[in-house]
């Protein structure tokens, strides 16, 4: 009965949950999904995680390739995080391009990754403005229940913090290349930014880590970033007007949530 | 001396100088060139419209935007500015009521020294205030900086200042409580970073509301 | 690579290292060895082990996940749809198969759009797949089926056949039976069963002396084990008729030894799904 009731009427549904102080899914409003973290599954890559929060699933996997960097910044590697939305993970998406949502994801990421200043470019770099590293990190998404920004960010974070680069040399004159890739070194990583997605409903209620379907349902949406004692993002892209107490809220939840994640990151990475 | 300090201190609160023509496209149900500073950004809005069938909301109206760099095809970058035009529009409007219909907002950028993005979604508030489509409320965008070496707060930096940031912020407020509708930020900050920038720029946002109502009514006279 | 105004984009000239490394050092002469015994010590004809699940992906109708050896494929089916842009009734419904490498997924980086040996693999599934459903029962409808590889570990698309099939049967298709799928590959005399990444190459090159018959290729057998029957053989080289008949034989074994594997799995769903009906009833 719940299923087609559900199906016909989704925001009553949806309305009737919360009037009780629950969420379709049994959890509290400001309650988190767990989320884990399994580093190195992929073999072809040179470094992955698959990171899953409830059931959103994010599988992140690093090429690393060499190249000449650009000409105004000869010092500078290359970090290319692409979001992959794929019709397998819901059935929202559809083939061809990515969507504009796919898009936004990738661009929010790599906007993330700048701000946070986690990864320092120059540490790529093998010869100034002859080689450097490319880092292509692929984002799959593999199941699409909500909070995707914060399943691609760990899952990144988490394969960064595994990544090892095989020894380069590189002879600037003859411009030959050797790889010795039985000498690989882990690649520094600076901090461990986290984020956090709020979903907000009329009269400033507040949902920590939705689900698609509170997502899709939601009247706005509002993602934080952490990364130790300050933040690197804070993104509200429209929705419903909040007020200063539901943002101060939701602060204080997303640095404890933090703090949590970065625990799980960490000690999946030294297993 | 000290009166000096305070006329620049003064100084950095207050917006970049503001200007706006209404109506200037024929096309468009509403239009207006917005510009603050030297940044200068174009507006079109279409609507209601008949919406494609794809994108057709049998319970409210579909937002569509298009924002258009001011060279070169728009790419990924262009893409994010557009969602947060987009979802910024669509809490401003009372999309309720013109179910199975499209309002489409098409942002051109012509000039950016800075603070595009705030000025583009001011440039579509005043857009649609003009088309006369039922909204719920007016917002107004505000950006902000915190310099590198001297940790100010530097409310609507032009290009220049830009350069020198540690951090931006871009909020845009709604006119009634001065709610938060939309926000987003580059760099990394404190708490007391996000709450001091907030309250200058809600401060601030106040400029660009009274700037609306004059604009408006001025044309409104012209009518 | 072409720019993509709709990802971001790495420098236009990019090689990935494994170019650059020693040659003289890492590989010894591996082809010859693994004619006598292969590289990870199986026998010509053993296949390696498999693990399946269903139900991993919880926005898709039917999903289910693979791994043989290292290979690793997800896959999931969707809701029946219309199908796009036909005018005319067609009795029979339709399988729309998408096979697609992760871009970390091989040892070169893939782009992300499919590309034509991705095409191929897509419509080799949907030939395998499309004799097991009882398509009559969905006219002019599309069943989506999406085959993602994770990880390439070899026989990647037989390894996708299995797991779109019981993806399906996850997604309660009406199916005759169950599809397994199982690779081949020879070079020279010798017969390779499930081959890894390393045989693949190593059979799609043509032998260095080609002392006639120039025997070397794969072939892709996929079956209907319940039935006897076999739904796609897909061969890719040159190989003699004796040797094609050998590896059809063999291949039906292989397909009916794995079939207990995948019927397992799917006892275990459908047990999981009684389950979770007698608790929502309570």
């Amino acid at each position: 009965m719940a299923s087609q009731y559900k199906t016909i009427h989704p925001v009553k549904y949806l309305r009737d949950y919360l009037a009780q102080d629950i969420r379709p899914d049994g959890r509290e409003f400001l309650r988190f999904r767990s989320a884990s973290v399994n580093v190195g599954a992929i073999s072809q890559a040179d470094s992955s995680a698959i990171f899953k929060i409830g059931s959103t699933t994010v599988v992140c996997g690093i090429k690393a390739e060499l190249a000449a960097p650009k000409a105004d910044t000869p010092n500078c590697g290359y970090l290319i995080p692409n979001v992959e939305l794929s019709p397998l993970c819901s059935p929202k998406f559809r083939p061809g391009p990515p969507s504009d949502q796919a898009q936004v994801a990738s661009k929010t990421i790599d906007d993330i990754l700048i701000n946070s200043s986690a990864l320092d470019l120059t540490d790529l770099c093998v010869c100034i403005d002859k080689l450097v590293w490319v880092l292509y990190c692929d984002l799959i998404c593999i199941d699409y229940d909500g909070s995707v920004t914060d399943a691609c960010l760990g899952a990144l974070v988490a394969a960064l913090k595994s990544l090892t680069l095989p020894e380069v040399q590189h002879n600037p004159e003859t411009g030959a290349i050797v790889v010795d890739t039985s000498d690989r070194k882990p690649f520094p990583l600076k901090s461990l930014p986290v984020s956090t997605t709020f979903a907000i409903f009329d009269e400033q209620l507040l949902l920590a880590d939705p689900t698609d379907e509170e997502e899709s349902l939601a009247k706005g949406k509002l993602c934080l970033v952490i990364d130790g004692p300050e933040l690197c993002g804070l993104y509200k892209p429209g929705g419903i007007p909040i007020s200063q107490e539901l943002l101060s809220k939701s602060l204080e939840k997303s640095k404890k949530r933090a703090d949590l994640i970065r625990k799980v990151i960490e000690a999946a990475v030294t297993n | 001396m000290q009166n000096q300090l305070e006329t620049t201190e003064e100084e950095e609160c207050v917006l970049r100088p503001m200007n706006c023509e209404l109506n200037q496209l024929s096309r468009p149900d509403g239009s207006a060139m917005f510009m603050q500073g030297d940044t200068v950004v174009v507006a079109g809005v279409y609507g209601p419209i008949e919406a494609k069938l794809q994108k057709m909301m049998h319970d409210r109206a579909t937002v569509e935007t298009m924002f258009s760099p001011a060279k070169g095809p728009p790419c990924v970058d262009d893409r994010a500015k557009e969602t947060v035009i987009r979802e910024t529009c669509e809490a401003v409007l009372l999309t309720a009521l013109h179910p199975g219909m499209a309002i489409s907002i098409n942002v051109q950028e012509l000039q950016d020294s800075g603070g595009l993005l705030a000025c583009a979604i001011n440039a579509a508030c005043l857009a649609l205030i003009i088309s006369s489509i039922s909204m719920k409320f007016t917002v107004a965008a505000v950006s902000c900086m915190i310099d590198r070496e001297s940790g100010k707060l530097i409310v609507d930096p032009d290009s220049t200042q830009i350069q020198q940031a540690r951090v931006t912020f871009t909020y845009v407020f709604e006119g009634i409580k001065k709610d938060l509708v939309s926000c987003h930020t580059t760099g990394r900050f404190s708490e007391n970073e996000l709450m001091e920038s907030l309250e200058k720029c809600r401060a601030a946002s106040q400029n660009i509301f009274d700037f609306y109502r004059n604009i408006v009514e001025q044309y409104a006279i012209k009518l | 690579m072409p720019f993509d105004q709709k990802r971001i984009n790495g420098p236009e000239v990019s090689v990935p290292y494994s170019v650059y490394t020693d040659v003289n050092k890492s590989k010894s002469s591996k082809p010859k060895k693994s004619l006598h015994k292969r590289v990870d010590g199986r026998e010509h004809k053993d296949l390696r082990k498999i693990f399946v699940k269903t139900g991993v992906i919880s926005q898709a109708k039917g999903s289910a996940y693979i791994e043989v050896g290292i290979t690793k494929v997800v896959c999931s089916v969707f809701d029946p749809r219309e199908i796009p842009n036909k005018n005319e009734y067609s009795l029979q419904g339709e399988l729309f198969c998408e096979f697609k490498y992760a871009p970390f997924a091989c040892a070169k980086r893939r782009i992300h759009q499919q590309d034509a040996e991705e095409k191929e693999f897509s419509l080799v599934m949907q030939r395998s797949l499309e004799p097991a459903v009882c398509r009559q029962e969905f006219p002019n409808f599309q069943v989506d089926v999406y085959a993602l590889v994770l990880d390439n570990g070899g026989s990647s698309l037989a390894a996708a056949i299995m797991c779109a099939s019981l993806a399906l049967a996850d997604a309660s298709v009406p199916m005759f039976g169950l599809v397994t799928a199982v690779s081949a590959g020879f070079y020279k005399d010798t017969m390779f069963l499930d081959l890894t990444v390393e045989e693949e190459v190593l059979c799609n090159s043509a032998p260095a002396k080609p002392n006639p018959p120039n025997n070397h290729g794969l072939i892709m057998q996929a079956a209907l084990p319940q039935h006897d029957q076999i739904s796609e053989f897909f061969l890719v080289g040159s190989i003699n008729i004796d040797c094609i008949k050998q590896a059809i034989e063999t291949l039906t074994v292989a397909n009916k030894n794995i079939c207990p594997v995948v019927q397992q799995c799917l006892v275990k769903t459908v047990l999981r799904a009684l389950k979770r009906k007698e608790q929502e009833k309570n």
